[in-house]
Parts: structure tokens; sequence; C-alpha cells
């Protein structure tokens, strides 16, 4: 079972992007609305990767990359960082914070799933 | 395996969200607005603005809607920039990122409609890219600096500081918190969410910083900057952590704080936390859906309860049974209560956007508005409101438009050059509310109006009303511009009609205009008595009654017929015991006397009408310009106290001033509902022109 961490202080953003996943076997979710929230419950519960988009009410998302690589434990989590166009600059900032992958919306369904599938398999192959 | 995810299903909750955003987007433009005049920055605002663009942006783009991804990627840009300079905006910007919510506005406006949207107006993307280009005024200055921990001062942008140094300028603390989570807390419902609620609805909170600290639950601590009035102890309780761990910091920059008199308020003016968090929103339709359902559940239990009133009869052992119809009359009421109460939404929220039309409205022209908006946190129904606030808008358009004078006019009589404009609203009795939009403009001058009209000069304001009511009446502007009035007024009463309210009207030339909308809070169902008058069956609900009488008739006195016009004027009794006393006698009622009026000759109910000196009366209090009066109705017999689910009336021929609609009270029988209320009004209105 992985566990997923969808961050996005739009609630239909996040709908969305479980609505993609879910198709996929043994996935469950959680959900935070803001970057803060994210920190706080990758620092309290364990997940297998993180959906993060880089917009947000308190901190940005790269923050959240940065904290999130800043701890011993989380440094081999994947986290797909979720961005819209215009935001090509944070790509390289995103990139550089250690985020894994980088999706600028639009994105389809297949991709999304793809990306997920690719990230997750080394880890579950292991266990 | 599901079958493939289509984004375009997602259009109805991307509508909501940009909705939801759009209205935020309105108020946060407003306040920055007013902080440029006063020649402010207001960093928090121009940060607001920019996540609600961004977070459109990404959304429709998502969904498929190019255009407003444009409109909404240019605006971004602009308020990146302002961002960086601390929450200066370029003068002209202001109005031009209303230009772009107006745009977006009306592409979500297309596309809830499934029409075509059309493409980013070229002028304004343009005119926007133009003034990312341009500097700011007054930027620049050496950052101040709080005497904050490095670990939290190297993460606060320029617009922050400025933000907690205008809270400081203005008299206001700034505050070092610190949260621990942990999973007890966060079981408690205790996260950083909440905490950041709790102190949102303290101050300003300016910034959260994770940090990492080993020896905390999770190995994390967040420390919060808050611009706040309020007291350590009252911080420390949002955290649940001791008033010691309060820290305040203070502005080490060369400019010293103003004492707090000096302080321009303005920009603090309405502090609320930009998101609520826990809401459902829910389309409209399936909460209509859900009333139906219940409605139907409602009559049911009248047929229920009438077969077992029927066993009763028969003599059969019923009482097992009447305790089950009790229970679920009582479930029924709950789960009504519990749906009415998902339907509702704040009157605030309806109005939220009024701002930014009363200022497009100004535009170009030369009035001045300031406008107040005093609804407290009344609230009324989603479906009420969806149909009233296009009513209101009306009425405000008109205000603005047609009553405000230009500012030389108005200073000319001698008026401040700044018109008025308030929205006021009165919750009556649990079961209506008032709306009432002022103005202190010209007024509307009934002697033009009818003369371009064509009609006989109006001789009171409920004539002059249904004069600018007249759906022909919009139609000629001339008259309706000279007036300064008359642009929809039929709409606006069609809309109080079919909600089953109502519109008046107060004017004085050369001083102001008042429009009131009377509206019920809800439709659908309600608690009412159910009575007997003049041999016909009638349901008025209890909330708008405030007493049943036993009419006592030695406590009657039948009022004399007043001379002609003019009231006697050595009586006792106030001014509307003359206007009714052709239709009423007076009752008695606590040293206080009241006109009792027969239901069944009010009416004019068919068959012998019941005196009004014997059986039941329903007192009942008036509102608008009798406002307080109390009025008796007199009835033959109450049948009892039930839930009804009103019916408008849909056939104009029937609908008849009081009478808000129809009920089924089980019997298959259409029942009349009534709002004597309004009723009351008209006949007070009536008798006052009789005279």
């Amino acid at each position: 079972m992985a566990h997923i961490l969808v961050v996005d202080d739009s609630k239909i953003m996040r709908e969305m992007l479980m609505a993609c996943l879910r198709g996929l076997d043994s996935m469950s979710f959680a959900q935070a609305s803001s970057g803060l929230e994210a920190i706080e419950q990758i620092s309290l519960h364990r997940f297998d990767l993180v959906l993060l988009d880089l917009n947000m009410p308190d901190i940005g998302g790269i923050e959240v990359v940065e904290f999130i690589r800043g701890q011993d434990r989380l440094r081999a989590l994947p986290i797909i960082v979720v961005t819209t166009r215009g935001d090509e600059s944070s790509r390289e900032r995103a990139l550089g914070a250690g985020a894994t992958r980088f999706l600028t919306k639009p994105f389809t369904p297949d991709i999304i799933i793809a990306e997920v599938q690719a990230l997750l398999k080394p880890s579950s192959q292991v266990a | 395996m599901t079958g493939p995810v289509d984004f375009h299903d997602y259009v109805e909750g991307f509508l909501a969200e940009a909705d939801e955003h759009l209205g935020s987007a309105g108020k946060h433009l407003i306040e920055l607005d007013r902080a440029a005049r006063g020649g402010q920055s207001h960093p928090r605002a121009v940060r607001e603005l920019f996540r609600s663009l961004h977070t459109i942006k990404g959304l429709a783009a998502m969904v498929g809607v190019e255009p407003i991804v444009d409109v909404a990627h240019e605006m971004e840009s602009l308020l990146r920039a302002a961002d960086r300079a601390g929450g200066r905006l370029p003068a002209p910007a202001v109005d031009v990122l209303m230009q772009g919510i107006r745009a977006i506005e009306e592409r979500v406006t297309q596309l809830a409609r499934k029409q075509p949207v059309t493409p980013a107006p070229p002028k304004l993307v343009a005119a926007l890219s133009a003034l990312v280009a341009s500097p700011p005024a007054g930027a620049g200055g050496a950052a101040p600096r709080f005497g904050l921990p490095a670990e939290v001062d190297a993460k606060l942008a320029a617009s922050e500081r400025e933000q907690i140094a205008q809270g400081i300028r203005g008299g206001r603390r700034v505050v070092l918190l610190e949260f621990v989570p942990a999973p007890d807390k966060a079981e408690r419902g205790l996260n950083i969410t909440a905490v950041r609620e709790r102190l949102s609805a303290l101050g300003e909170l300016v910034k959260v910083v994770p940090r990492s600290v080993a020896t905390a639950p999770g190995s994390l601590v967040f420390s919060l900057v808050l611009v706040t009035s309020a007291e350590n102890q009252t911080l420390a309780q949002a955290l649940e952590s001791e008033p010691e761990a309060v820290v305040a910091l203070t502005l080490d920059a060369p400019a010293a704080p103003d004492a707090p008199d000096d302080s321009d308020p303005v920009v603090e003016a309405d502090d609320t936390p930009a998101h609520a968090h826990g809401y459902v929103r829910v389309d409209i339709a399936r909460l209509d859906d859900a009333l139906e359902k219940l409605s139907a559940l409602v009559v049911t239990r009248f047929r229920l309860g009438r077969a077992v009133a029927d066993l009763t009869a028969r003599g059969a052992d019923t009482r097992a049974l009447d305790v089950i119809v009790g229970e679920v009359t009582r479930q029924l009421r709950d789960l009504r209560g519990a749906i009415m109460r998902a339907r509702m939404m704040s009157l605030a929220e309806m109005l939220q956007r009024v701002p930014l039309l009363v200022r497009g409205l100004t535009r170009n022209t030369d009035k001045a508005v300031a406008l107040s908006i005093q609804v407290g946190d009344a609230e009324l129904d989603k479906g009420v409101a969806e149909q009233l606030f296009p009513a209101l808008v009306h009425l405000i358009r008109n205000a603005v438009d047609h009553a405000i004078e230009p500012r030389e006019e108005r200073r000319q009589q001698g008026k401040p050059e700044e018109g008025q404009i308030s929205i006021v609203c009165d919750s009556l009795s649990g079961t209506h509310l008032t709306l009432t939009v002022t103005d202190d403009g010209r007024g509307i001058d009934g002697e033009r109006v009818a003369r371009k009209a064509r009609q006989p000069v109006p001789r009171t304001d409920e004539q002059l009303l249904e004069l600018i009511a007249m759906p022909g009446l919009s139609t000629r502007d001339e008259a309706s511009r000279i007036s300064g009035r008359g642009m929809g007024v039929d709409i606006v009463k069609r809309t109080a009609d079919s909600l089953g309210g109502s519109l008046s009207l107060q004017t004085s030339p050369g001083r102001g205009t008042s429009f009131t909308l009377r509206v019920p809070l809800s439709v659908t169902i309600v608690d009412t008595f159910s009575f007997v008058a003049g041999a016909q069956k009638f349901v008025a609900p209890v909330a708008m009654v405030e007493e049943i009488i036993v009419v006592d008739a030695s406590r009657i006195a039948h009022a004399p017929a007043p001379d002609r016009g003019r009231p006697a004027p050595d009586r006792a009794a106030p001014e509307w015991a003359a206007l009714v006393a052709p239709v009423a006698a007076m009752i008695e009622r606590r040293g206080q006397a009241m006109p009792l009026v027969s239901l069944a000759t009010l009416l004019r109910l068919p068959g012998r009408a019941a005196s009004p000196d014997s059986g039941k009366a329903l007192v009942v209090r008036l509102t608008g310009r009798h406002r307080g009066e109390p009025i008796a109705y007199g009835i033959d017999r109450v049948l009892g106290q039930q839930e009804v689910v009103i019916r408008p009336l849909e056939d104009p021929l029937v609908r008849r001033v009081g009478v808000t609609g129809a009920t089924d009270l089980g019997d298959g029988q259409p029942t009349l509902v009534l709002d004597l209320v309004a009723l009351g009004a008209a006949l007070f209105s009536q008798a006052r022109a009789d005279s």
C-alpha cells in the first residue's frame, strides 16, 4: 500500500489529482490544503510520495521541498511538484531544492499516472 | 480500474472555486484601492490577490479555459512585481486590475452558461503587461528589522517586512510565537491550520516558518509572526501554550513608532481571514432536491396523522401510534432544520462584490460615492439570495447612475461632494428580512415622472412606486433619467413579488430615496398556525404571530369614522386608528388600543362572515412605515400548529397581497398561506390613500 500526500490549496485540484490515481492498485491518500499543513503531516506521518503545488496561502512549495530535504529521515521521499504555466522559473528552483519531478498544469491523467508509477516502483520492489 | 478521468468533468467545481476566488480578489482589490488613495502600500492584499489569481489560473488551465489563463497570468505578473516592491502598485494599476477581474468574471459566466468563452481582450493584456514594466512609486529604502531570530528574519519577503512595519507604526504589537505539532494535538484538531485560523482571528498573521528541532515530537516547530493588539494570555490560549512563550518584537528601523492616534486605520480596517476551512460547496440544485424529497415526506406525515386520527375517531386504541407520529414529526422538523441550515449563506458574502460594482459604476464619471454596508451576520437561503442579488444590483445601479448627483451639482446644493449609499439589513421575526438601499441623491420627482408617463400625479410614495414600476416606463428613458429613477424597478418589484416579499419606496425630492426589499429568509417549509376564517382554512407562519388572544366583546370599541382626511385631533389613539376605522374595530390589550380586523371581511370571503366580536384573534406587529404597530386579525378558530410546504402561487390571477403561496395540509385541498404583516401594511396604506 502506497500512502500519498496530495498538497494543494484548491480542493477541486486535489480531487482531480486523486481521481487520476485512484485507478492504480493499493493507493491511499492524505490531503493538505497548505504548505504548513503538508510539513506538519510529513513530520508526523509516513508517506511514500508527495504531490505538491507550488503556490499556497502560507509558505510556498519550494520551502516545503527545502524543509523535507533538510530532514535525514525524508531525504529519499519522492516529491512531484505540480505548478502552473508561467512558473517556469520555479522549475529550476524546485529541482534545485530537491524536488524529484516537475509537472506543469495543464497535464493529462496519463502523465501523472506514469510519473507516480515510475517513482513508486523501485521502493515497492525492494519492500 | 476506473474509467478514464476527464478534467472537463470538474468544470462545475472550477466554477464554484473561481467564484469564491473572484469574490475574495474583488475584496482585496478594494482594500488595495483604498490604501493606494491614501498613498499607502498594502502588502497583504497584494499577496492575497496574487494567490487568488494564481489559483484561478491553474484551475482554468486544467479545465482548458485559455482566455482566463491569459488574463490571470498577466494580472499575476503585475502583482508579483508589486509584491517584490513591498506591496506597492503603480498608480493606474488598480483600474486595470479591476478590468481584469471583470474580464475573468465575464468568462466564468460564459462557461457557466455553456457559451463559447471569448478570447482575452488584447488591449487589456497589453495594458497589464505595460504596467509590469513601469516602476512602482515610492519603493525602496532600507529594509526594516525587528529583532527576529536570524532563521525567521531570513525568510521575510520585502512585502512582509513592510506589513510588520506598518503594523507597528499603526500602534500594534508584533509578536513571535511557537507551535509544536504533535500527534495527540492533531487528533484534537489542533494542527497548524487550526492555529493559523485562531491567530488570524486575533491579528494579521504575517509569516509562519517551520523549523527542525530534534527534541520536538515530529522534530518540527513552527515559528509564527503576528501583528496584533491581543494580550499575551489570549495568544497563548490560542496555541494552548504559556503566556511566557509569547515574545514581543520592536521596530529597530530609524523611523520611531507613531502615536496610535496618528495612525491611519484604513488599511487595517477589515481584517478577516482570507480562507475559511472546513466548508463543502454544494450545488444548490442538490439541496433543492433534498428539500423536495423532504417536502414529500412532510405531506406523507400529514396523511399518516390523519389516518391515525380517523382510527382514533372510530374508537381504536392508537396511543402507541400517536407516540410514533409525534416522534416522526419531531424528527422531520430536525431534518428540515438541518437542511435549511445547509442552505443558508451570509448576506455579507452575497454583498461582497458590491463595493467593486459601485466603484466600477463611478469610474469615468464626476461622481463620488461612499458606500456603507450594514448587514451584520444575517443569513438567508441560497435560493433566495440568487434571486435577490440581481434585484439589489438594479437598485444600487439606479442609485449611482441616476440618484447621486455629480460633485458640482451637489456642491451647489450645499450637499457634501461625496454621495452616500447605504445598504442596511434588518432581520425580522426569523422569517423575513428587509434590505434597504438608501441614497442621499436627488430623490424622485413624482410630478415629472407622471407627466412623462402621462399618468395622474401620484399622491403617495406607494402610488409613485406603482408608477415607476410600470413595465413600460423603463423604456421611456427620458422620464427615468430626468426623474432619476425608473430603470428596472419593475424587475425589482417582480423579483420581490415572486419571492413572496414586497418592495416599498420612500423618497424626498432633493434629499434622497430609500427602496426597501422585504423578502422571506427562505422558501418552502415553514412552521405555521392553521385556522379557520369565514369557513375557509388558512395557515400563517408561527414566527409572524405575536400572540393568539381570545376576543372579549366587552373590550371592543367601534371607532367612529374619522372626518374625511382629518382625524380628530384630541384622540388618544394613534393616527392609524382613524385610518383603519372603516374596516376595523378597536380592541384593548394590556392597556393599549389596537385595531381588530375580521379576516373574513378583509378577504371578502363569500358566505356569512363570523363577527369579530367572537372567537379568537391573531396579533401581529407590522414592519416598514408602520413598524411596531400591532394589529389583531379576528378568526373563527385555531386548528393547530404544523409545518407546511409552501408552494408559490404561479397563477398571477390568484396572486394577491398578503398571500404568500399555497400548501397542502394533507387533505388534498390547497390552503392559502397568509402573510399577515403584508396584509396589514396594505390595509393601512389603502386606508391612508382613501382618507
